[in-house]
């Protein structure tokens, strides 16, 4: 069955490079900037920002699932060593449920809008700050298992196929 | 004279010792005073909010052909609010890239890439960094002038027009889609192939044991 799978290259992908970093850009990028023109559309009473938000936050919706589909391949594809296997469950964890999460803000926030779009209560501006920490938190793990344990890089596969770590 | 010119612009280039070795004392096994770099983070803000940008603003040129779609999913969509989110995002973008490209020179200014290698679109780390420290810069230049040239659109020229962008916007946006893309395997490779600032590639190219180094 394994010969049905496309030959690894020396990142150990299937493909060039690493496609979960690029995807969770629009997560990370789009669920902050919608607390942030939340936050800046309730102090300067900005109701324009609101719709940015709402759409903004749609956008991190939809694109977390993809991050979640190429993350869990690569993470398969990763040989975690050390401490960056807890490292990585943790942030499996963390993503899947920032999916539940990201999908019950949009849900909420769509029914915000449909009463009224001009309005934001102050609870979903609190649920926009714990989201933001959330990410946050979520960057941090992901951060280390790139930049500390180089998971996916040249250098690691290789030591790591010579059986050095 | 001309022979001593030539004498001296044949001779190599050797640092001795090379001025990084300053900052040793300050620096960690990844080549940074801290354990994780911010440009690769502050990445996503302008890559994500550049995207998103042009993609709202196509979908706000091209609204007369998706209405009937986003009414067939009973999400209620005004043409204004895409153009919204093409504006305020691209502007949330000129901020951030600002500090992407300032931390961008700070931490390549630190970088110590794994000599030897060529990457897999066969340059060699110098030509890496020279093109993505040039290309970063371009890039922010494209973004400033293309929020300005977008500004206009909104507050002056295109005022009260539906469609608040040109086509001729959408378009550079997409070229540098392109630019962006590849500016981005640039800088992957920096960090992926070249080890830049990846702290178990910058102790397995010292020869240390990640066993032991990296528990």
């Amino acid at each position: 069955m394994f010969e049905l799978l496309p030959p690894l290259n020396d990142h150990n992908l299937p493909w060039m490079d690493t496609i979960h970093p690029i995807v969770v850009h629009f997560v990370i990028a789009m669920g902050l900037i919608s607390f942030v023109f939340d936050l800046i559309g309730v102090v300067f009473r900005k109701v324009q920002l609101f719709e940015v938000s709402f759409w903004n936050l749609l956008f991190a919706t939809a694109a977390i699932f993809v991050a979640i589909i190429f993350g869990q391949v690569e993470a398969g594809l990763a040989n975690p060593y050390g401490a960056s296997s807890e490292i990585l469950n943790l942030h499996s964890t963390i993503g899947w449920s920032l999916a539940g999460v990201l999908s019950l803000l949009s849900g909420w926030r769509y029914v915000i809008r449909s009463r009224d779009p001009q309005q934001l209560p102050l609870g979903f501006l609190g649920a926009g700050a714990l989201l933001s920490a959330l990410i946050v938190v979520q960057v941090t793990l992901g951060n280390q298992l790139i930049w500390v344990y180089g998971l996916h890089t040249v250098p690691v596969v290789e030591a790591t196929r010579a059986g050095l770590v | 004279m001309t022979t001593l010119i030539l004498a001296a612009a044949q001779a190599p280039f050797v640092a001795d010792p090379p001025a990084i070795e300053q900052l040793a004392g300050e620096l960690g096994p990844n080549g940074l005073p801290y354990s994780l770099p911010i440009h690769p983070n502050l990445v996503h803000l302008t890559i994500g909010l550049f995207v998103i940008a042009i993609a709202f603003d196509i979908a706000g040129a091209l609204y007369p052909i998706e209405k009937r779609v986003f009414r067939f999913l009973a999400l209620p969509i005004t043409r204004a609010g895409f153009h919204d989110v093409g504006w305020y995002n691209l502007l949330a973008c000129a901020v951030a890239t600002f500090f992407t490209v300032a931390a961008g020179f700070f931490e390549m200014l630190l970088a110590q890439p794994i000599p030897g290698v060529t990457s897999t679109i066969g340059l060699q780390s110098m030509q890496t960094m020279l093109w993505h420290g040039v290309g970063g810069v371009a890039i922010l230049l494209v973004i400033i002038a293309m929020t300005v040239w977008r500004g206009y659109q909104r507050f002056v020229w295109r005022r009260d027009m539906g469609r608040q962008v040109q086509w001729l916007y959408l378009l550079v946006g997409l070229g540098l889609f392109l630019v962006i893309g590849l500016h981005g395997t640039l800088g992957a490779e920096l960090a992926g192939e070249f080890g830049v600032h990846v702290t178990a590639d910058q102790l397995l190219a010292a020869g240390a044991n990640l066993r032991e180094a990296l528990p």
